[in-house]
């Protein structure tokens, strides 16, 4: 329905996109040494191939080449892949002026569990600046289900968006997803 | 079909006994060498076969002369193909009987049809663009200024707080500047490079938001990289105190050419910049003050600054921030108010 809205809007379909994040737990070894046992989040955009992000939850963001993940099966004595939590996005680009939207289904394991959807406004560079400029595109397709404002927005000011912000959004949308069956929208960047 | 083409310029029954005089003249010259393979033939006496070879030699000889008498005669007669086709040679090209299976012709055809209609429309927009010459630097104005008896030359005058020697007047152009002694050229170009530098400096110091870079890679005529905020890059090429070009991008794209100079020819990637780009150009029409350029330059990138709000201001006529997916793009010249391209007045 949403993809409808779109190319009724004028978008057109520009490829294909996708979105996976693998979970890992530290392993005993460090969470016993007065630790909590953290969370790591290492995750890949078809958007960067070349790149491999591996983020903490609240915490730093780390781009590495793609080669990272034979790095972390090496690490496996310290990092343990929760197989099960893996979850991913794929759908379609679309294209609309200078606007870039990617609606994806999130899946988990083999079931689907919700939409997501993704709008860049590539010709910006801080996103604070547009964000008006946004939320008025997506009220347009999305109607009530535009998304609030995204916490990275608040932290930005008017530092350069990058690569790393989306992938926390992603993050965050993931984490919403897996605690709770029922979906929401979200808008990023 | 072919006759009908031809007739107009060939006498057709010229033509055909031409074509038998080639004919004959074959068969005789082929029987002079026929005698000449056959030799002497057997006679009782040697004279009697010498006489009879020379005889029938020279009778085979004379023979060939005649046919071709008669085929120069018939020559001239067969008069040229007509020169006035319109296509000349070319034109005997629809002749060929291989026509179908090639449309060379039909391709010749339409190749000069095109290149008749390109000439016309070329005849026309060079007229046109001639009525309309855009007199919007002194350059210009000073040919027509010729015309004008006692016409003032056309000078830069240098306001006395720049700073420099105190020359009041300043050739603006480098062909009035040829007539003097090469020395005085040579200082007053320098004057006005240093001239030109001086007011971008104070327009760069004018707006903190605005940061430009000024560059002269082709020699006496700067380039310059203006950066405003992070919102966008404009790249202006000026010729002495007029701007010539401008060309906006993106703060995210790239406005250098491989080899690292100013990349002044390509376009940016984003719509939004390339609608900003058509209206930057429509301000340097605006602006024009041919005697008081670098006032011209100060409106301009007062103009530019405008659009540090490009993504944050709302149209101020129908309030919203985007139409058919782009944000107000015009700003008013004398208000600077954002406007859509199409809510302007
Ligand atoms: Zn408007």
């Amino acid at each position: 329905m949403l993809s409808k809205k779109l190319e009724l809007l004028g978008a057109e379909k520009h490829g294909a996109f996708g979105v996976d994040c693998e979970t890992y737990h530290t392993a005993a070894a460090i969470s016993s040494q007065g630790q909590t046992g953290k969370l790591m989040y290492v995750m890949h955009n078809s958007e960067y191939p070349l790149s491999c992000f591996a983020l903490f939850e609240n915490g730093p963001c780390l781009i590495a080449d793609a080669n990272f993940d034979t790095l972390m099966v090496k690490l496996k004595g310290f990092f343990q892949n929760a197989k099960a939590n893996k979850i991913e996005s794929r759908g379609t680009r679309y294209q609309y002026c200078d606007f870039l939207v990617k609606v994806g289904t999130v899946t988990m394991g083999p079931s689907a569990r919700g939409i997501s959807v993704e709008v860049e406004y590539c010709p910006c560079v801080i996103a604070n600046d547009c964000w008006n400029l946004l939320m008025e595109f997506m009220q347009s397709f999305m109607g009530s289900h535009t998304p609030s404002i995204p916490s990275v927005f608040g932290t930005k000011h008017d530092s350069i968006y990058s690569p790393a912000d989306t992938m926390v959004q992603y993050m965050e949308l993931f984490n919403k997803i897996r605690k709770q069956q029922q979906v929401p929208v979200a808008g990023i960047r | 079909m072919a006759d009908g083409v031809l007739s107009p310029g060939v006498n057709l029954e010229a033509f055909s006994q031409a074509i038998a005089a080639i004919q004959a003249l074959r068969s005789s010259v082929t029987r002079v060498f026929d005698c000449l393979k056959d030799g002497m033939r057997n006679k009782e006496t040697l004279e009697g076969r010498e006489k009879g070879f020379v005889a029938a030699f020279q009778e085979s000889l004379h023979s060939v002369s005649r046919d071709l008498g008669e085929l120069e005669r018939l020559s001239n007669l067969v008069g040229k193909p007509s020169e006035n086709h319109p296509l000349h040679n070319s034109g005997l090209l629809s002749l060929d009987p291989v026509q179908d299976k090639t449309p060379l012709y039909s391709q010749l055809l339409q190749a000069y049809k095109w290149s008749n209609k390109l000439q016309y429309h070329a005849g026309l927009a060079s007229g046109l663009l001639n009525q309309q010459s855009l007199k919007r630097s002194a350059n210009q104005m000073g040919v027509s200024a010729k015309r004008r008896p006692k016409a003032q030359p056309t000078t830069l005058v240098l306001p006395p707080q720049a700073g420099l020697v105190a020359t009041p007047e300043l050739p603006i152009l480098p062909h009035d500047s040829l007539r003097e002694g090469s020395e005085k050229r040579i200082k007053d170009l320098f004057l006005l490079l240093r001239y030109v530098d001086d007011v971008i400096n104070r327009i760069d110091r004018m707006f903190p938001e605005m940061s430009i870079q000024l560059s002269r890679p082709n020699g006496t005529s700067a380039m310059l990289l203006v950066t405003l905020g992070k919102v966008l890059k404009v790249i202006v090429v000026m010729r002495s105190l007029f701007i010539d070009r401008t060309i906006v991008k993106g703060y995210n794209e790239n406005v250098y050419t491989d080899d690292g100079k100013l990349d002044i020819w390509s376009k940016s990637n984003y719509q939004v910049f390339q609608k900003v780009t058509d209206h930057a150009t429509t301000a340097l029409l605006h602006y024009q003050l041919p005697q008081m350029p670098d006032v011209v330059v100060r409106s301009f990138m007062t103009w530019l600054r405008s659009y540090i709000k490009l993504f944050q201001a709302p149209c101020q006529r129908c309030g919203k921030f985007l139409q058919d997916g782009l944000p107000p793009t015009w700003r008013d010249f004398r208000t600077l108010e954002a406007f859509h391209d199409t809510c302007r007045q």
